[in-house]
Parts: structure tokens; sequence; C-alpha cells
């Protein structure tokens, strides 16, 4: 066919079966009479059958796409919970007919589930397994395997392979873990555990056939279970709902990794290439979601690595976010993780991309694919083919139990006796539940991390309960459509209306032996010039279901692909070259030579290597044990976890720098003195006796001029109040005969930062003391202020302009307006950097920055980015990666006040959605500090959905009680003749705040980089754990490089300072981290 | 047609008839309090915020009631910081009983949440007052409301706002003694600064102090890992037993807790039931029946009942978070039996001493002093939740049931329930000693 009669056709299809609906939308919805497939997931629930007697009742069944006949054609076989199997057959022009009683596949179990195509014989012929509940409320049956005779009918021969199992599976997945050439299978079933306790993380140690997962060995048609040889876990609290197979180390070897729903952990299966698996969840993730259910593999950021979706439940629409049960309280987090072994997990989807050091950083926030409501599916695939990844969310729950209304106002009265007497819920108290019928979500996949909603541009946003998914090209026309399995209602088919607007490759295999469709094929597509797009062909995504057995590539308007690689499941590959695009091709082993996987390891020494022995720096920052939410249960953030501090200096007199580590509450500040070949730890007992405070900032100078290095110390932590005197900051004199306490004077607000210059140009040291809280009363603006020294005795010096700054976290002293006078930048939360021009010694507000640039900024450095010979200043901020929001046209807005009179402030922090104001936090935690909004609201219904104005009316808010952030995003102040502009870093620097920057030049090259640390952990649960940030070094406006790559290990852990420090000749970096070990890395600094 | 029209003249009759007396008898006093007792559930108190709810309604009638009756004594200067209410107007007809009621309801009304829910109930009524008898009605109800509004003043400032906004209970795992949230909810600690609430009679929070526990040790043989089994080893027993088993059944009718968390996968729910000190204050209804008490008298045992719990609620919880001891269920799920579950729903709060024991304790006092020892009642307090009828030969006997109950429910230790009931006891005796009512 020649492309303008392609068109013509594709034109006349488009009338033909666009006609129902959706006109001019990427994926239109041909009905049920079209295409012949009536198959609807109908189940009844009865009174001894329901949500209550069984958890997974509304987790629906399963579909597979797959061309049973080899006609070219995809099939379609979808599985019912109660209802029978359909088989349909693919008859071109998306007509399908249904063979289900001819190919003999309705099934026989009385509850199936997932459903997967796979050729479990190797004979060329897709065979379908039909996973199903067994053992409980009464179903009987078993998994079956249908083996496809090649005539239409097929065999149910799952006893003769050791695949009918009994047990309660949710899916299984096709794999070659072994790499023998024949698929082996990897089974996931699910708990049914109570999840009224947690219980021990380690019961998952011991196997329960029921309901454990099972690795199952293909000895030659015949499965063995290995999976407690392999080091599969099986135990009775594995709620297995995801599965996804994927070589994510890129070591030629399938690795898996399972969602599990409820408290237990998922689990990160890595493959040791012996035929066992390590479970190392907690060494490559630091968060995963809490409910999971599908997810999916994909490269979405062209670097060649298998990146991965896993999806959970946090609805979109406020009304139903404030009345659904929400994320747990952190002291129950605490408990979960400290007592009973589990790892982080929130309430919501999570992105989690896959870095060159093994660490997945979690950008699913930032991405904005963070909340789609009670998901199950997730399928990446370029639906639109402009040469990005897109998603595809299925949705909907038919009754949501976790209505916070039901749960606490409705279901007692309804279950109340009903319970007790007879362990039922009728029908009637069922029906009280909301019911949560939910549009598919389709996201369109942007450049920097970045997704686009269009559910609404291009689908029809019907709402359904859509469960399984699969894609395939079901009217070979090059793009690909989706099939959903539907509670109640018909299986959907969304077909896919690109039609060659945009270009693309199908790949379809004819691999060896055994797995003649090459299940765990890579292949790597380039074009334009080094576009790289990357894939995996395993058939097993989203939930519950298989895809057709392709590989599928968008290339936008490009027409020939440079070249793709394909790398065999048996470690060789071949290249293909100069292939055209808007083609099917089937590719088989032509001389393929052995592929090295190391090859695709980083090829340079990185900059950094950590050292073994730290230097002899043995510090272990710990915090104590203070939650700012049991005391200020309102606030944002926590305040009580900025430190430690640091500071590095000689402090013996050497002549050699040595390191001050300021100690936690009640844990003391540590020394360690530069010997020759390491640091020891040494104490100068007036300083270590000093372990009551929490310091935060500390700065080693001589002040008094005796040619004797002193110290001081800023001392926050937020735990103390009022006028308590270890919120005093300390001062320590070094004098002839040891040190000796200087005064300072008194003042008891937590001190962020301190910075000495000489003001005032008499020759001595003078301070700027940066105050970032008030304990216990966050949101009011502490003082900060200038000390004079008078021969190592400091004084206040009056400036108006500090003492209402804000909330400051950082200051430089910086000549910023080129007079020869260094003069004075604050940055801090709530507020925007301010430039205090020095006068001798007078600091005066200067306006020459940009104006609305209030942010949570936390550091700031100067550091000529643009290489235009002026000094640019380098911010850091919280980071667009949370549940915060902020623009200049919609700023996050915090409430600061005693609203309700009762001798406390609070503080409501709320962020804009499409224009409206809401509280980040439900009814329960505001109206648990403001008792008055629980007589205002006495449901959740009511509650869910206002804007803070309805919730805060009746209450007197003055102007200046409303604190305000526009910005949250990272970046720099750039020069240009003296005045500055804000220009934000790229997306991949905005996963977390940024805490840290050091500037220097690492790599030896003549010009300084700034290297930047971040992540920060003080939020609760509902906000998640910013730890997604491995660091980077900035060289230039267009050149960084993420930490992954420098040999760094900074991402899950809370950056607080980087700084340089030698030994001997030789330059170290330190990083000191918050509440974990500090670490020391080489330079391996050649050009 | 003649019969509506019938029946719109007898309505216009009666409308009419303006100068009705209005008689409020005790069960309209037991109605509304049912009521209230019925939206709490709604709302979900705990419990010591529960005995809150119940007491200053009480007094606030009380206070009428003793203003019009010489056999009543104000509490003013009684009751810390109330001071006399004010004066009715001589020149106004005021039906002291309907002002009593009304002023029950208007502060009843200021402390649950579901305001919707009683301002219709206290709409019928008023509706159905003012059209017997207009002006007895407004009289009394301006009077009434300005009884509550001078209860509400000195209400305010029990320090019950300022403990809203105060510290969490911080878990701190590495203390092995010290209490944790227990399944399913995992709720953070209730009301950790209860003892901060400004008692009513009780010299202060800690005047009761109890003896403490038994010293913390899971060591086999010492006092403490004994008290641990021996709840272990009843439960066992108990459920070996069947839930037709006494101890079971007196476990279940004491369970007393307002929200019992169930959750099944993803679906969710509370059963709810009615406070420990609305269960005594249901026994409170049972006796004033009994005796055929007239309105004073109901009011006056509802009041000093009530005042009892809620002095017992500020005692006991004093304790709790002084001791901060660990439930049975974690201890046993930890060193015993993993899979181990109490009867009982282990409610959301340290486990020294059993409020329900303390409460128990202090409430049979307070009733023995008002109705008598050795008085015989059939409970029914718990028949709307499902619970059959229990009968006592006496307060006394039953608060010791409600103590015992605590160790079979498998969510007490043995000193909890024996010191509790006897604190309760003490502080009851001493709240009897120091308040003249009648």
């Amino acid at each position: 066919m020649n492309k303008p009669c392609l068109f013509a056709s594709i034109f006349i299809m488009t009338i033909l079966i666009g006609c129902e609906n959706n006109q001019g939308k990427l994926f239109n919805n041909p009905n049920p009479e079209h295409t012949g497939i009536h198959f609807s997931n109908n189940i009844t629930e009865t009174d001894d059958l329901n949500i209550l007697d069984y958890l997974y009742f509304y987790n629906g069944g399963g579909v597979a796409i797959g061309d049973i006949n080899n006609d070219g054609q995809p099939d379609i076989f979808l599985s019912g919970n109660q209802v029978k199997n359909k088989l349909y057959l693919n008859k071109g022009d998306l007509k399908f007919e249904d063979i289900t009683a001819e190919a003999g596949v309705e099934g026989n179990s009385t509850w199936n589930t997932g459903a997967v195509m796979g050729d479990v014989n190797g004979d060329g012929l897709l065979d379908i397994y039909v996973c199903a509940v067994v053992g409980i409320n009464g179903f009987n049956g078993y998994n079956e395997l249908y083996i496809n005779n090649g005539d239409g009918t097929f065999e149910e021969s799952a006893s003769q392979y050791g695949l009918d199992f009994d047990s309660y599976s949710s899916t299984a997945a096709f794999l070659d873990y072994d790499l023998d050439g024949d698929l082996d299978i990897y089974l996931l079933n699910h708990a049914v555990h109570t999840q009224e306790s947690y219980g021990k993380a380690d019961l998952r140690l011991k196997r329960n056939f029921q309901t454990g997962d099972k690795l199952l060995r293909n000895d030659k048609g015949k499965f063995k279970d290995v999976s407690e040889q392999a080091g599969i876990y099986g135990g009775i609290n594995g709620y297995g709902l995801g599965l996804a197979i994927s070589d994510f180390n890129l070591d030629g070897y399938p690795d898996i990794y399972i969602g599990n729903d409820f408290h237990e952990d998922d689990y990160f299966y890595l493959n040791n290439a012996d035929g066992t698996f390590t479970e190392s969840l907690k060494k490559h993730f630091g968060h995963t979601t809490r409910f999971s259910m599908g997810n999916d593999v994909a490269d979405i950021n062209h670097d060649g690595r298998p990146d991965l979706m896993t999806l959970d439940m946090l609805p979109e629409d406020e009304k139903i976010l404030k009345s659904s049960d929400g994320e747990a309280g952190i002291q129950v987090q605490k408990l979960q993780i400290e007592r009973f072994g589990y790892h982080y997990q929130f309430t919501r989807n999570m992105l989690h991309l896959n870095q060159s050091n093994g660490a997945f950083t979690e950008t699913a926030l930032l991405s904005g694919v963070a909340a789609t409501d009670w998901s199950w599916s997730t399928l990446f695939a370029d639906y639109d083919q402009d040469g990005e990844q897109d998603i595809f969310i299925s949705n909907g729950i038919p009754k949501r139990p976790n209505d916070l209304d039901y749960i606490n106002f409705v279901s007692s009265d309804q279950i109340k006796n009903k319970i007790s007497n007879t362990k039922l819920v009728d029908q009637q108290a069922l029906e009280m539940m909301p019911a949560g019928e939910m549009h598919n979500y389709v996201f369109k996949g942007g450049k920097d991390l970045s997704f686009d909603d269009k559910s609404k541009e291009w689908t029809s946003m019907q709402k359904t309960v859509s469960g399984a998914t699969a894609w395939g090209d079901l009217d070979n026309d090059g793009d690909l459509d989706i099939v959903t399995n539907n509670l109640n209602g018909a299986a959907t088919l969304y077909i896919n209306n690109t039609n060659g607007q945009h270009n693309y490759l199908k790949l379809k295999f004819n691999y060896t032996g055994s797995n003649p469709y090459g299940l765990g094929t890579k292949v790597y597509s380039y074009h334009d010039g080094g576009h790289l797009q990357y894939k995996e062909l395993y058939t097993v995504r989203g939930f519950q279901a298989s895809s057709e057995p392709i590989v599928h590539f968008g290339y936008g308007i490009t027409e020939n692909i440079d070249s793709v690689r394909i790398v065999w499941p048996n470690k060789t590959y071949q290249i293909l070259t100069t292939i055209k695009t808007n083609q099917s091709l089937t590719i088989s082993p032509q001389n393929p030579k052995p592929f090295n996987f190391n090859s695709l390891k980083p090829k340079t020494k990185p900059i950094f290597e950590k050292v073994e022995n730290n230097l002899g720096i043995d510090f272990t920052h710990a915090e104590d044990g203070y939650i700012d939410f049991n005391r200020q249960k309102l606030i944002p953030y926590q305040i009580s976890d900025r430190g430690p501090a640091v500071a590095i200096g000689d402090f013996n007199d050497d002549g050699k720098d040595d390191v001050f580590f300021g100690g936690s509450k009640y844990k003391s500040s540590k020394l360690f003195a530069q010997k020759d070949s390491v640091y020891v730890e040494f104490k100068i007992p007036l300083i270590a006796k000093d372990s009551i405070k929490e310091e935060v900032a500390a700065l080693i100078a001589d002040f008094d001029n005796n040619q004797k290095n002193d110290l001081l110390i800023g001392t926050g932590g937020a735990d103390f109040f009022t006028e308590m005197k270890p919120l005093l900051d300390s001062y320590y004199l070094q004098k002839s005969d040891g040190f000796e306490k200087g005064q300072l004077p008194e003042n008891f607000q937590n001190t962020s930062v301190l910075r000495a210059n000489d003001f005032d140009n008499d020759g001595d040291l003078d301070l700027f003391v940066g105050k970032q809280s008030i304990s216990n009363d966050f949101g009011k603006i502490p003082s900060s202020y200038l000390l004079e020294n008078d021969n190592g005795i400091f004084r206040t010096k009056p400036n108006k302009v500090l003492e209402e700054i804000g909330m400051v976290t950082d200051a430089i002293w910086e000549d910023f307006d080129q007079d020869g006078i260094k003069d004075l930048i604050v940055v801090g939360e709530w507020m925007s950097p301010i430039f205090l021009k020095n006068q001798k010694g007078n600091l005066t507000k200067s306006n020459n920055s940009e104006p609305d640039l209030n942010g949570l900024w936390q550091r700031i450095i100067p550091f000529d980015i643009d290489a235009d010979g002026d000094t640019d200043y380098l911010l850091g901020n919280w980071g667009t990666n949370s549940k915060f929001t902020a623009s200049k046209e919609a700023p996050m807005k915090m409430y600061y006040g005693d609203f309700d009179k009762n001798g406390q402030t609070e503080t409501i922090t709320t962020t804009s959605k499409k224009g409206k104001y809401y509280p980040l936090e439900g009814l329960n935690e505001l109206g648990g500090q403001m008792v008055s909004l629980r007589k205002k609201y006495n449901s959740y219904k009511a509650f869910g959905g206002k804007t803070i104005e309805e919730v805060l009316d009746g209450y007197k808010i003055l102007k200046n009680q409303i604190r305000i952030v526009h910005n949250l995003k990272s970046g720099y102040l750039k020069n240009e003749n003296g005045s500055f502009e804000f220009i934000p870093f790229e997306n991949t620097l905005q996963v977390s705040p940024i805490t840290a920057f050091l500037k220097f030049d690492f790599n030896s090259d003549g010009t300084e980089e700034v290297l930047v640390g971040g992540n920060y952990f003080g939020v609760k649960p509902f906000m998640g754990r910013m730890d997604s940030f491995s660091g980077a070094l900035i060289k230039d406006e267009n050149n960084v490089i993420l930490g992954h790559e420098l040999g760094l290990q900074m991402t899950h852990k809370s950056v607080r300072h980087l700084n340089i420090i030698t030994l001997g000749e030789q330059t170290y970096l330190l990083i000191t981290y918050n509440n974990e070990m500090a670490e020391v890395y080489q330079l391996n600094n050649k050009k | 047609m003649k019969k509506i029209l019938a029946f719109w003249a007898v309505i216009l009759l009666f409308s009419c008839d303006k100068e009705q007396p209005i008689v409020v008898s005790a069960d309209d006093l037991h109605n509304s309090i049912d009521h209230i007792t019925n939206i709490m559930i709604h709302d979900i108190f705990s419990p010591p915020v529960a005995s809150r709810v119940y007491a200053y309604p009480n007094i606030a009638a009380y206070e009428i009631v003793a203003m019009a009756d010489d056999n009543y004594v104000s509490l003013s200067n009684q009751a810390r910081g109330l001071t006399t209410i004010p004066k009715p107007d001589s020149t106004k007809t005021i039906n002291y009983q309907l002002a009593a009621l009304i002023a029950h309801i208007d502060i009843s009304r200021r402390l649950i949440f579901s305001e919707d829910k009683l301002t219709i109930y206290r709409d019928s009524l008023y509706s159905i007052w003012e059209a017997k008898n207009q002006k007895e009605f407004g009289n009394s109800k301006d009077y009434g409301i300005e009884v509550a509004e001078h209860i509400a003043a000195w209400m305010t400032n029990d320090n019950y706002n300022q403990t809203r906004t105060m510290p969490k209970f911080s878990v701190q795992t590495e203390d092995p003694s010290r209490w944790q949230p227990t399944p399913p909810a995992y709720m953070d600690g209730i009301e950790p600064h209860w003892n901060k609430i400004r008692p009513f009679v009780i010299d202060s929070a800690s005047q009761f102090k109890p003896t403490p526990p038994p010293p913390f040790s899971m060591k086999k043989g010492t006092d403490f890992y004994n008290e641990v089994k021996e709840v272990y080893d009843i439960s066992m027993d108990i459920t070996k037993k069947g839930d037709d088993s006494e101890e079971i059944e007196i476990a279940q009718f004491w369970d007393c807790n307002p929200y019992v968390s169930v959750t099944r996968g993803h679906l969710m729910f509370a059963t709810k039931k009615i406070s420990p000190g609305a269960h005594w204050i249901g026994i409170a209804k049972i006796a004033s029946k009994m005796t055929n008490s007239d309105f004073n008298k109901t009011v006056y045992a509802y009041t000093k009942t009530s005042i009892a719990i809620y002095d017992a609620f500020i005692s006991c919880w004093d304790e709790k978070y002084r001791s901060n001891l660990i439930r049975p269920e974690t201890l046993i799920n930890e060193h015993i039996d993993e899979n181990w579950k109490p009867v009982l729903q282990t409610p959301p709060f340290p486990e020294y001493t059993s409020g329900h024991s303390v409460v128990s304790g202090a409430a049979a006092t307070a009733l023995t002093d008002i109705f008598g020892d050795d008085f015989a009642f059939a409970d029914d307090t718990e028949v709307a939740y499902g619970l059959p009828i229990r009968s006592f030969a006496s307060f006394n006997q039953a608060a010791d049931e409600a103590a015992i109950s605590r160790m079979y429910g498998g969510i007490h230790y043995r000193t909890a329930v024996d010191i509790g009931v006897k604190q309760g006891r003490d502080l009851g005796k001493f709240v009897m000693d120091n308040l003249k009512m009648d």
C-alpha cells in the first residue's frame, strides 16, 4: 500500500469506527456492537461473598493480547471472576469473533484472576495461563494452562506442566531467569493475612503454599518450584499485586520487582546470575508505594536504563482526597520501620528512575503522575509516537471502602449487629459506601521528566471500573491500542488514531529454540544523531495482564532510524542500520556477536571515590527522638533537624586544619585533629562537656586577635523553648593556657547560620547571626542580628531590617555592588533573597533582585555560572518534587496565628489547585488542633473540597498572618549589570531540597565548579520523603553532571554540609549528613 | 375532610390555651441525656472527653434546681472555680425544672460536635413548650440560657482548649516498658494531658496517685512477667471455653469502647459503643427510675455521679501518663505469642491504672451514697449494642465485675484492675465527703 492510499484507508477507517464517540481524540472507543467484544466482568455480591469476605473482591479479571493463530492480527483473551473467560479472534477491521467455546478456554475455576499469554512449550504458538484464587470462600479449581494446538483449539494441560496451582494467585510472568533458553515462570500470589496488626517484616521468611509467590523453573517442560533455593520470599504477608520483569541492573540477567499491597514492603529481586536472587529493596529504593498495585517498566529519560512506575491509590479530586482515609501518622510510620522492620512506604504513585549507581530516584510528584485515584494498571508506551513514553493508567473501584464517613459514621449503625452476630455485611451496608467509578488517566510524556495529563484531550473520560489492561496493535496500523477489562461493564477498546501522523517501528523477534518470541530481548534505537530509546521485550506488564509480544517505538517526524542494536537474551547482539520508520520487522539472530554488558558501565573513572577508612573521621550524626509534629502539629516541616554544624580550622596550633562536628541534643560535639596519615578524635573538655545543645552552625576563627582560633556555635533544635539556657549560642575563646567561655548577648531563638566579616573595617571579625525560628511558635518572624566585635567581646549592633527579615537559613558576605566593601545577602524560608548594602558598617536594603521571589530558600553561594565575568548567585530551594506547589500566579500560602484563641498559634499550609486554595492537611489534623472545626464540619464530606477561605470563615485573618512562597525551584540569580534575574535549574535538580553548595575546582581544569547536595526528610508521611537527589556538579549554565555519575552516594541521605578537607598534600571531599555517618571522598582529579 | 378540620380545631384550641402549665418530668431529662449519649457515640468522643460532656450540663441543671429547691445545696464554691449562678428575676414566673432542662441541653449543645442533631431535638421540645405556655417557656428559657452562659464561662477556663494544643504522646520504642500504639489502628495515645484539666473536687490530679505497678521485667518469674503471663493464660483459657463463657460475656458487657476499628482488606469500619462513663450514667438512670425519683432528685443523682466520674478520669489519666505502661497485647505478641489477639480491642492509651476500674469504683461509690448499698438492679444499658442484660446485687458488685472484665478482655494486668478500683473508691469517697449537695 502506498502512502496516500494508506492515509485514505485510515481516513475511511477512522470515520467508520470513530463515529460512535470521541471524535478528534487520540483514542476512540468503538462499541461492542461494532467489535463483537461483549465480555463484561460482572460480579455479583452476595451475603457471603463480598468485599468483607474477600479483600480482593474488586480486583477484577485479566486480559492478554497476542496473535494465537499467527495470522498477523493480535487476538484478545479476557478472564472473568465469576463469568466465563472469552477468547476473541481478530478478523481485521476491528471485528472480533468469539471462539471461546470451540477453543475450549472458558475455564473451570470459580474465581479467575490474571491471564497471560506466552509460548510455554516453545512451539511458536502462544499458550494462555489463567490464574485463579482457590481454597478460600469456597473457590474451587486451579490455575489453568491452555496449550495452543495451532488449529484454534487449546488443551488444558496445567497438571502435565506442573502449573496447576490451587492457591491465591494474582498473575504470572514469563522470564528466562537462568538464561538456559526456555521460559520460566514467576507466579504472584496474594496474602489474606490480617491487616489488623503489622506483624514483623520477617514473616516473609517463612514460606506458605497458598499465599507465597513462586519461582517456577522450566525443566524440559515440567515446572519446578525453586523459590526457596532461589531466595524468593513466600510468606503469609505478601499481598502481591504488581509484577515487573526487567534487567534493572543491566547485567544480562532478568531481575524482578514485586509490588505488595498494605504494610508489606515491595520486593526487589536482583538476579545473582547463578540461579538465585537477592532481595535488595532497601538498598536501592529510598521509599516505595504503600498500597502497591500494578506497575510497569520503561526507559523514560533516554539513558538506556529501565525505569519503574508503581501505582497506589491517592485521589486527585479534593473532595475524594479529604474524605478518604489517608496516610498514617509519623509515629506509626516510625513504629513500622524501627520496630517491625518495614521500609518507607507512602500512599501515592511512584516513578522510580534508575540511576547509574543503582540507587533509584523517585519523581512522581515532580512528574505530575502521583495521584490517579484507585489505580490498577499502568502501561508505558509511546501512544502518540513522538519519541517519548506516555502512560495509561486504569482506574476505579465499585465502592470506596476507605471513605472516612463510612468508616466513622455510617458503618457502625449498619454493621454493628450484623458483624458481631453473623460475620456478614448485608447489601444495604455496602450500598452506603460512595461509588468510585473513575475515568482512566493518560499522560503524555515530555522531556525533562514531565508528564502532562491528557485524559481529557485524548480520551472520552468515560467513568468505569477498569483493572487489567493490555496493549497491542489491534488494527495493524502501527500505533498501539489498549484493552481494559472492566468490572460490571463491557471491556473497553481504546483505538489509537495516531495513524501515521507520527512515525513508528514495530519489531517482532524470531528467536531460537524454546523462546521463539524472544522474551528478554533488549533493543537500543538511535535516531536524530544520538537520540536513544531503549526497550526490553517482556509481555507481562501493568496488572494481571500481558501485552502483545512486540517492541514498539515512536519517532515523531523522523523518517529514518540511524541504527537499532538488538541484544538477544543469550547476551549476543547485532546491529541494524538505516531503517525506515513505519514498518513492522521480524528479526532473527544473524551473526550475533557476544555483547559485553560492562560496556554499559561508565567508561571514565568518576571524579569522586569513597575513601575506605574515611580518613579516621568516624562521625555519625544521630538525631534525638524529638518530633516537631508532636508539639506543633500543623507546621509544614520540621525545624529540629537542621544540624549538625561543621567547621574546619586549626584547633591545636599545629598549622593543620581540624574538623569540628556539632552534636545533636544531649549528644556532645566531636573534634577530629589532622595528623600525618589520618584524622584522630580529640577532646577539649570544656567544649565536649557542653552536650545539651543542638548545634547547627559553627565557625572557627580568631575573634580576639590573639593568633589562636576560637569557636562559635549556633544553637537551634526547636525543642527547648521560651528562655531555656540550652537555646543560647556558644562561644569558646582559645587563650595561651587553653579554652575559656566567651560572652555573647542573650538570644533564645533558633540560630541557623553564623557568618563572620569585619563589616566595620576595624580589624576584627564581626558577625551576622541568622535566626530561623522561635520554638513552639513556627511562623513567627525571629530577629536576626549583627554582632560587633570589640576585642573578642560581641555586642549587638541594632539593625531594623535584620530584626524582621524573616526565617533565615543562610547568608553570605558578598560585594555585590563592587564598591570594594562586602555587603550581605540573606536567604530564608517564606522570604525572598535579600540584598543588604554595607555602608561603613550600616546595612541597608537594596532592591536589585527580582520581586516576588519568596521561596523556601536553604542555601546561597556566589558563582559565575554563565561565565560572563560577573558574579551570579546559586540558590538552593525546596524543589518541586513534593506536595508543595507554588508560582507567582498561585503562590503557596501559610496562615499563621492563634485562630481559635486557645493560647497557641497554629499554621495552616495551603496550595492552589485549579485556582482555589485548599489546606494540605485533613479534618482530623486541623480539627485536632482547632476543635471548633469539628463542630463546623461534622462529616468528612462536608469538609472535603472546602477552600481555606471557607474553612477559616469566621476567624479574623490579618494580612500579616499569611506567609507566602512564590517559587519552590532552585536556580540562580543571574547578574545582568548588577540587577538580578532568577533562572530556575532543570528538573533533575528539583527532585529534593538543595541543602548544601561547595565551590572548588574538583576536576583540576583550572576553573571552579559547584558541587550540590540535598534531600530532606523532616516532613509528615503524607508529604513523603524527599530522598531522591544524588547531588550534582554544576560546571556552567548548560553543563550539569548528576551525583550518581560522579561516584557519589548521596541518594537517600540528607546532606547538610559539603567541605573540602586536606590531609598532607591531598584534598578530599567531606560530606556531612543528618542522622547518618559522614563520608570522605578522594578526588580523582585528572582532567 | 371533616376529620381534618376537627383535627385543626383541636390544635387551634390547644395553642390558644396559653395558660397550660409546662410539666418537666424526670423522664424528659432521661430522654435528653439518652439523646446526647447517642450523638456522642456518633461524634466519637474518647472516654475522658465524654466524661466532660456529661458533667457540665448536669451541673448547669443542678445549679438551677438547687437555686429553687432548698433540699439541694449549690455547688458554687464546692466545684472548683464555680461561682453562684445569676439570681432569677423574681418578677417573672419561671419553671425552674424547665429552665434546668433548657440549660442542660444548651451546655450539651456546646460540647458535642454534631449540633444539628441536638438542635432538631431541642427545637421540637421548644415548640411543644411554647405551644403550651409561651410566657412560662419564654421566662424559663431566658433564665436557663442565662445560667448556661454562666456555666459556659466557667467551663471555658478548665484548660480543655489549651490541652488540645499540647504535645502528643511521644512514642519511644527503645524503652521496652513504654506504651506503644496497638493494633489495629495504631492510634496515638489519647489525651496525654488530661491531668491538666481542672478537677471539680479533688485537690489535684495526683491526689489519689496509686502505688506504682510491679517493676517492668520480662524475665520469667518476676511479678511483672507473671502478670503478663496471667493475662495470656486467662485469655487462652476462656477463649477455649468459647464465646458463651461467663468471662467472655463479662468482658464484652463492659467493653464500653467508643471506637472499635475493624479492617478487612481495604474495607474499614468502626463498631461504636458508649464509653465507661456513659455506662455508669446509664446505671444512674436505672436507679433513678427504679426509685421513681423526681426531676430534682434525678438531676442530683446524675450530677453527683458525673462529678465523681469526671474527677476519676483526671486521676486515672494522671497515672496513665506517669507510668506510661505498655499494654499486654504488645508484650504478649513480642514475647509469648505473635498471633495472640485480646478478646477486646486494646484502647489507645497506656495501661496503668485501668480506666474502667477507676471510673467504676468512683461511680459505684457515688451511686451507693445516693441510693444506698445492696441496691439490686438489672443493667440493660448495653442492650442497644447487642449485649444482654446483667443483674447485680449492688453498685459495688457491678464495679468489681467491670474491673475484672478488663483482665478477661486481655487489655489489663491484674494490678491495674485491683489498684484501679481502689483508686476509684478512695477518690469517690473523698468526693462524697467533700460535696455537700443535700
